[in-house]
């Protein structure tokens, strides 16, 4: 699993590349609480590459929405894979993130 | 830049004195300032400016060669620190005095309510104005408090030059007068809109507590009160239950949407919907959740699969699904995907066949 942040004024990406299941969770979570440190602007996760998400990294996803929250800033899903979306819907959190195609 | 003004020995006197003291006043203007957004915060009085202002050095001098004779001391003038509360509606000023009463002394020998002045065929310079003191600081200040209206018309008012002293055609007048007279009314009218508002939130409140839900019709309010319940939580946890998932809390207001367009009318169609199909929902999150290890799911999962299943059950198939993922996602191809799935995963669940 592999984060490449690339920052520009108030707009934070990060690709996310391979599979986020729980031991690849706990091996980003650093760089999840770097982007935390963005999360006063407009934070685009990237899910171009991104095969695979467990419920730790819904947790990572959701702690980053809640960082955004409080400052006032957003997290935007971007293309997330069919499989990906699936889980987002059957956990319900599909109407909580912006997710873009 | 300072004007050159002639002034007498005396009027120097009080502009020196008002130069030594000017950094003081500042920081008095920002605890007085400070103190009054805490206080207002902490009652949870929403206004919709507090403005402040020290009195510059050339408005000082000015008044000074005008009527400086008036003044012993700057401790005379009361207005040197200037702030103002401007508020929403008509009855929050006096929320606001009884706030300044409790943070400040008051100077009740000066202190002016300027909407009781009136004569009874005049209107316009509605405004109640506080001259007020803090321990430790010799000088006194005013609080001015009105509302948006007011305010609106105290600054056009000045601009016409109303208050200048300058004849004005009676004409002129009449209009400024009947113009202010309108601001009231409508200050009025916002003030009674709101105290009905809350009286009807109130009787809703009551409605929802007392099961009354047929005779409540969905809106945002109501929907607000109804969700208070935690009406999805039997659901929800059922759904947790299978997997030992946690629930995390998201708020459910964008299903008010959903639910109109499915035709809900009142909070008891609701409360039919979780009746009659929280078991066709529990086999859809079963079936979707079930075989996986997820084990956080959200607090929407109930309402998501119960308006599912409700769609499903009444033949609104594959449409009706991504129209409700449309409502609350925004319109997108990805939503038709879901449906199709959604309807592939469904058609065999025990509910669609009773």
């Amino acid at each position: 699993m592999e984060i490449k942040i690339n920052t520009q004024d108030s707009l934070t990406t990060a690709q996310l590349i391979g599979r986020l299941d729980t031991p690849a969770s706990q091996e980003v979570s650093g760089d999840f609480d770097n982007l935390a440190q963005y999360a006063a602007g407009t934070i685009v996760l990237d899910c171009t590459e991104l095969e695979y998400i467990s419920s730790s990294g819904l947790r990572l996803f959701l702690s980053l929405r809640k960082a955004a929250a409080s400052k006032g800033g957003k997290v935007i899903v971007k293309a997330i894979n069919k499989d990906i979306r699936s889980v987002f819907m059957m956990t319900g959190f599909l109407n909580l993130f912006e997710i873009q195609d | 830049m300072k004007k050159a003004r002639l002034l007498d020995p005396h009027c120097e006197a009080i502009l020196q004195e008002y130069q030594d003291n000017l950094p003081r006043f500042r920081e008095v203007e920002q605890e007085v300032k400070d103190k009054l957004r805490q206080t207002l915060a902490d009652a949870g009085l929403l206004v919709a400016a507090i403005e402040s202002r020290v009195k510059g050095y050339d408005s000082l001098a000015g008044k000074l060669e005008l009527k400086g004779h008036k003044y012993k001391s700057l401790a005379d003038l009361t207005d040197i620190l200037g702030l103002r509360v401007i508020t929403f509606y008509i009855d929050d000023v006096d929320k606001v005095a009884s706030a300044v009463e409790r943070l400040f002394d008051i100077d009740w020998e000066n202190t002016v309510d300027k909407r009781k002045i009136h004569e009874i065929d005049s209107f316009g310079y509605l405004s109640l104005h506080y001259i007020c003191s803090v321990p430790g600081f010799p000088y006194r200040f005013e609080i001015q408090m009105r509302t948006l209206l007011q305010h609106a018309w105290a600054n056009m008012d000045h601009d016409t030059g109303y208050k200048s002293g300058v004849e004005i055609p009676k004409r002129y007048l009449r209009n400024m007068s009947r113009l202010a007279g309108m601001l009231e009314l409508v200050d009025d009218e916002f003030s009674k809109i709101r105290i009905e508002l809350t009286d009807y939130r109130r009787r809703v409140q009551a409605l929802v507590r007392s099961g009354n839900l047929d005779e409540v019709s969905i809106d945002g309010d109501t929907f607000r009160s109804y969700l208070e319940l935690e009406p999805f939580n039997q659901l929800n946890k059922r759904i947790a239950a299978m997997n030992q998932a946690e629930i995390q809390e998201v708020p459910l207001m964008p299903y008010l949407a959903v639910f109109k367009a499915l035709g809900f009318k009142t909070l008891g169609d609701i409360s039919n919907l979780i009746k009659d199909y929280s078991e066709g929902a529990y086999q859809i999150a079963c079936y979707q959740i079930g075989l996986t290890d997820l084990d956080i799911i959200s607090s929407s999962i109930g309402p998501q699969d119960l308006c599912i299943a409700y769609i499903l059950k009444m033949g609104g198939g594959k449409a009706g699904i991504k129209y409700m993922f449309d409502q609350l996602n925004g319109e997108s191809e990805s939503n038709d995907l879901m449906a199709e799935m959604l309807l592939e995963q469904s058609k065999d669940l025990p509910f669609m066949k009773k």
